[in-house]
């Protein structure tokens, strides 16, 4: 009876984030197009509207190219590196009050793990292309990932620290009992780093270096059409899903909310990450690229000192107050 | 020479970020403003008086055949050679008889110089713009096809011949006397001579007046 109570969770799960997936490219196609006064896709249904199916259409049915030079077993390996551990990163969120696929007490550990498996499938995507770009991706990508991961794993110590926790739910529980009810204000250093820091991690602009489309074509997946293409797209996605729910639970306190939406046990925690999902695309239609030496920069010298100091503080007043 | 590639900030800018603040700002406020975007098929752009597009022969409403009178003038100041004329001289009248007018629309730059200069108000570019194809046949017109075009044009648009005025049918801010007359046409006021605004030495001055200095 657990597993299958297991089981059709996963499948629940699984259906809103794809779901999620889809809408997510129309909609940053259509933030980004407003911004920029145009208008974005307009012309497969209403506004748009099935334009994410359409893509998907298209994406399912073209010829699936490999490489001659390519390193095969690794190229077939790596889009589903990518996906698989940014899909396993989703089970240990919690959406709502006791709603978890797996409510493990690493939870914060679980996610960084898998965020840097993740990375694996990017460098193993371009490593085995056997192309200069998808090279060059790769190599950024893992430049950028090894950096910016320390500065993320750093500006959550101080949520660890003030909720005695590694277990998500719990730091939820701990922030509701907190005087703030979220951490986003006694955290709010680490707060600036951990937002920044996960920009970089999901390789979105400003730190998309590994896919840089003007001058790496479209980095690690440049070899990759097809289906393959669409799996990189999707674990990107499903990435940027999974560190706007870290960043709920750790700093706006998960599903809390100011007030309880009747029926809907996870409403403020969408308005959350449907909030940070928008700040992803409205950074992509501000700011251009980093370049490499200052992604290098901000991330030694900037962030991992920060992130330092954030915890030093923490420390003070955890023994000053707590 | 020193280039300063960073901006001095003090150090509120440098703490709280404020460019990037006030560039998502920007962004922001732009998601709430209308988008320029025209849905072309849906909707068109509104062309201006003197839009040079696809060339045609005017269909004379007396006669129902071209006015041309193979004065070669069109073919003489077009810069890309796209036009070519064949004529006859009659005997008694000496009088041209226009044989043949064929211009070929994929040598044509569209300056306009050809409907300029006609002294009767021949040819014309009119405001039609999409007739592209797949082959490089249909773009060559001969005289039967530039009547057609004429006609083609004034059936879709529902345009008046009698009616129809364009830039170039009468060339702006020039006296009556200086046009040949088959040009000595009725134009809106602000087309002619006297009533034409013209920029000069940082004001909107007449037309006339800056001829007369």
């Amino acid at each position: 009876m657990e597993l299958l109570w297991i089981l059709i969770k996963i499948l629940i799960v699984f259906a809103v984030v794809m779901f999620h997936v889809m809408y997510a490219t129309y909609f940053e196609r259509k933030v980004i197009g407003h911004m920029q006064v145009r208008m974005g896709p307009m012309r497969v249904g209403p506004h748009g509207i099935l334009q994410p199916i359409a893509d998907g259409l298209k994406l399912f049915f073209k010829e699936d190219i490999i490489p001659t030079v390519a390193d095969r077993k690794v190229f077939y390996a790596a889009p589903l590196i990518c996906l698989i551990s940014a899909l396993s990163a989703v089970a240990v969120v919690p959406f709502f009050e006791g709603f978890a696929i797996a409510n493990i007490n690493i939870g914060i550990l679980y996610i960084f793990a898998m965020s840097s498996l993740a990375s694996y499938g990017v460098v193993l995507a371009g490593w085995s292309s056997n192309s200069k770009y998808s090279f060059l991706g790769g190599l950024r990508s893992s430049a950028q990932v090894i950096s910016y991961e320390v500065a993320m794993g750093l500006s959550l110590v101080g949520v660890m620290m003030l909720s005695g926790s590694l277990n998500l739910t719990d730091i939820v529980h701990a922030q509701m009992k907190s005087p703030f009810k979220i951490y986003l204000i006694p955290q709010i250093i680490g707060f600036f780093v951990f937002v920044i820091a996960m920009f970089a991690e999901t390789n979105r602009t400003p730190f998309d270096l590994p896919e840089a489309e003007s001058e790496l074509v479209a980095g690690y997946c440049t070899e990759y059409s097809g289906m393959r293409f669409a799996l990189f797209f999707m674990a990107e996605y499903i990435g940027m899903i999974v560190m706007s729910c870290l960043a709920v639970v750790c700093f706006l306190g998960g599903w809390s909310g100011p007030f309880d939406v009747p029926g809907i046990p996870f409403f403020w925690f969408l308005i959350k990450v449907y909030f940070f999902i928008f700040v992803y695309y409205w950074v992509r239609a501000t700011l251009p690229r980093y370049r490499y030496d200052q992604l290098m920069a901000l991330g030694w010298k900037v962030l991992i000192p920060l992130a330092l100091l954030n915890i030093v503080l923490t420390g003070i007043i955890k023994s000053m107050f707590g | 020479m020193k280039i300063q590639y960073d901006t001095k900030k003090n150090l509120a800018e440098r703490i709280f970020l404020l460019e990037i603040l006030k560039g998502l700002g920007l962004t922001l406020k732009r998601l709430f403003s209308k988008s320029v975007t025209i849905q072309y098929p849906k909707e068109r752009k509104e062309l201006f008086p003197g839009f040079r597009g696809k060339h045609a022969l005017i269909r004379d409403p007396k006669t129902q055949d071209t006015r041309c009178v193979a004065c070669m003038r069109c073919a003489t100041v077009c810069p890309a050679r796209c036009i070519s004329i064949r004529f006859s001289v009659d005997e008694k009248t000496r009088a041209r008889k226009v044989e043949s007018y064929e211009i070929d629309a994929l040598r044509c730059i569209f300056c306009g110089y050809c409907e300029e200069v006609c002294p009767v108000n021949a040819v014309v570019l009119t405001e039609e713009y999409e007739y592209s194809n797949y082959t490089r046949e249909p773009f060559h017109f001969d005289m039967e096809r530039l009547l057609k075009n004429w006609d083609e044009f004034l059936e879709k648009n529902k345009v008046d011949p009698d009616q129809y005025r364009n830039p170039f049918l009468r060339p702006r801010g020039l006296s009556i006397g200086d046009l040949p007359v088959g040009k000595r046409i009725d134009v809106p006021e602000e087309w002619t001579l006297e009533g034409q605004v013209i920029w000069k030495d940082g004001k909107a001055v007449s037309a006339k007046d800056a001829v007369s200095e």
